[in-house]
């Protein structure tokens, strides 16, 4: 009577424990998330994350890596994929136009597909993750100069190349917000390139000190401009110079504090964790027709609120994660353990 | 001598039968049924629908291992060929993109190819003393070269117009064309290999060059026109690298130089000249693609898989050596 009573119990344990599995989203779903290549330290944070979440649901994550970090690489993975029929696809495309006939094909075939970190062209997703759009980039940095610069005096700029298209797209943001009356007492000074060249941007910091001697602000939307100001000031015990942009929290450990003694109050980069987790919904929202990837669809992430599906620069869709993350003396201890 | 099969185990019979039992062609046979058990035991979506639509991106890379294998039978090599697949591949969409009619961007593409493949051939055949990984090694890096100033700062480029490139890598009832095509031309470089005068120079040549110049092979003609055929085949290879992807990129074609040797030297090719058949080349090509699409389907990382190629390539070139001193051994 024992033993069977035991074997009850221990049925009903199982049973509890197997109902209490199925009770995500996703339960059974299979989803393939594709990298750019191996070894991207980066990537691996939202992959960490985007698995966590997609396993919570209770659908199964393939995390795959081309053997090289290649169109034509990325394509025989595809290929594979397309074999194996998964629920999904997630990719961070290698090139932007190359895998339209292979994700065209993974689509014919009931595929969804989705990405993030980077996107294939619009004909090849049904809808792209962006970590930041180009205007919250713009918002959170003019605020922090505001910030740093008490609302008024002279900021400059420390840019990587004056062609590269992203770094333009965020200055040209920046200069727009500027121009709000909030802004007015804020005198952009020069916008300076150091090339994403450490001893370039070392030089060109040093320039912007000489000629600007009221300078307050620096703002460097590139993390080798960022580090080189950054280390730059710091090595200056009088100058009061304030540094911020967006940076990798490893690089600035050393210079981010509220203090005097570090050059950096805070500084901002994508949530790479978020932008995993925010793919991996995305991603079974997709599968579960919740959405389809049309301009003006919405969908719940519990805990994270609702998202909008709205149109990107490129002609496609995009769902737009937010805000970059801030790092700043509380936390850039523990996030430079990961990034 | 060893016969024509570089890796025919010492003292094998010559009869023509025993010999493809017991010769490299019958272990690759073998390993070929070996490598498909293995793989349809490991992958559950192995299957003949799979595989059918999987080959082509991998078959493209066969095109070079048909006249490869020509140039390492003469003992000599050619590491241009991937950057003259992105060279080609480069124009064909620019071409494309032009507004020419397809089967002229078809005609360009090759041409494209087979100019590059006359450069090389210029310049080994006028300078005959110059080592030819050394002459390849450069132009492999002038027409990379060329082609990353020819896309300019995007490094890549694709076809609007995806029609013509679409056709070419249509299947005929679930059968690829690339298959059809490859399967062609491999039984015709077999035929010119193995059955002709020509194919008997090369091995002449490859044998002892100077012997063969002396009995009145005309080496250098035949150079000439191998190393121009291996462009054509460039040409050829980049057509269908872009059906797979429409469109061309600075990475295009990387490491098929060594992808097409690798192939070759599997199959028996030996890369010191005169030894090695087309039919050893042709099987050990399946084996090496139906490896990769079967392990690949199971997600085996990449690395991991170009590591397995790695070793059964030493291995294949090794076991020859293996068994001949095991043999010595015995013996005493």
């Amino acid at each position: 009577m024992k033993k069977l009573l035991s074997v009850l119990l221990v049925t009903l344990l199982v049973a509890g424990l197997m109902t209490s599995a199925l009770a995500g989203t996703a339960d059974g779903k299979k989803i393939a998330l594709v990298g750019k290549s191996a070894g991207n330290a980066f990537f691996e944070i939202a992959a960490a994350s985007f698995k966590e979440a997609g396993e919570g649901e209770g659908a199964t994550i393939d995390v795959v890596y081309p053997e090289a970090a290649t169109a034509d690489a990325q394509i025989k993975v595809l290929d594979n994929l397309i074999s194996q029929q998964p629920d999904a696809i997630c990719i961070s495309a290698n090139d932007f136009n190359a895998l339209q006939a292979k994700l065209e094909e993974a689509m014919d075939a009931g595929i969804k597909v989705s990405s993030f970190d980077s996107a294939p062209n619009p004909a090849s997703r049904q809808v792209f993750v962006n970590q930041a759009g180009t205007v919250a980039v713009g918002q959170a940095l003019i605020d922090a100069v505001y910030d740093m610069a008490g609302g008024e005096g002279q900021w400059a700029i420390l840019s990587a190349t004056s062609q590269a298209t992203n770094q333009n797209a965020w200055i040209d943001a920046m200069k727009k917000l500027a121009e709000d009356e909030k802004y007015a007492k804020l005198e952009l000074v020069e916008v300076a390139y150091g090339d994403d060249e450490p001893q370039k941007s070392t030089d060109q910091t040093q320039a912007l000190l000489d000629n600007y001697p009221d300078l307050k602000v620096i703002c460097a939307p590139t993390t080798v401009g960022i580090m080189a100001a950054a280390k730059l000031v710091q090595d200056k015990p009088d100058c009061k110079v304030k540094i911020t942009g967006l940076g990798l929290p490893s690089e600035m450990l050393e210079y981010t504090g509220a203090d005097d003694a570090h050059s950096c109050p805070y500084f901002y980069l994508w949530d790479m964790q978020l932008l995993g987790k925010l793919s991996a919904y995305a991603t079974i929202a997709l599968i579960n027709g919740d959405i389809t990837g049309a301009e003006g669809e919405s969908f719940t992430v519990e805990g994270l609120g609702e998202f909008s599906i709205t149109a990107a620069d490129d002609g496609g869709t995009e769902i737009v994660q937010g805000l970059p993350l801030q790092f700043n003396a509380d936390n850039i201890e523990e996030m430079a353990k990961l990034y | 001598m060893a016969g024509k099969s570089g890796r025919s185990i010492n003292n094998v019979p010559e009869s023509p039968i025993k010999k493809l039992i017991f010769g490299w062609e019958g272990i690759l046979i073998l390993v070929f049924i070996g490598v498909n058990i293995f793989c349809k035991w490991f992958s559950e979506y192995y299957n003949m629908f799979n595989l059918l639509r999987q080959m082509p991106v991998y078959l493209a890379e066969v095109f070079l291992m048909l006249v490869m294998a020509f140039i390492l039978v003469m003992g000599e090599i050619d590491i241009s060929v991937g950057a003259t697949v992105c060279l080609a591949a480069t124009m064909a969409c620019i071409a494309s993109n032009a507004g020419i009619p397809f089967p002229l961007v078809i005609l360009i593409t090759l041409l494209v190819g087979t100019c590059c493949g006359l450069i090389n051939a210029v310049i080994l055949t006028n300078f005959s003393e110059l080592p030819p990984m050394i002459v390849t090694l450069s132009t492999q890096i002038i027409f990379r070269g060329i082609a990353e100033i020819v896309l300019g700062s995007g490094g890549s480029i694709s076809v609007a117009n995806t029609a013509g490139f679409k056709a070419i890598s249509r299947k005929i009832g679930s059968v690829p064309l690339i298959l059809f095509l490859v399967i062609i031309l491999a039984v015709f470089a077999a035929i010119v290999l193995g059955r002709s005068t020509f194919g008997r120079k090369v091995y002449a040549i490859g044998t002892n060059r100077l012997a063969a110049r002396y009995s009145g092979v005309a080496v250098q003609k035949i150079r000439f026109i191998i190393y121009t055929l291996m462009g054509t085949a460039a040409g050829l290879c980049a057509l269908f690298m872009v059906a797979s992807s429409y469109g061309a990129n600075t990475t295009t074609g990387t490491g098929f130089e060594m992808d097409a040797i690798a192939m070759a030297v599997f199959g028996g090719i030996s890369s010191t000249g005169g030894k090695g058949n087309m039919i050893g080349g042709i099987i050990s090509a399946f084996i090496i693609v139906c490896l990769r699409i079967g392990l690949g389907q199971r997600n085996v990382n990449g690395q991991v898989i170009l590591l397995i190629i790695g070793v059964l390539l030493i291995a294949a070139v090794a076991l020859p050596n293996i068994l001949g001193s095991l043999k010595k051994a015995v013996k005493k």
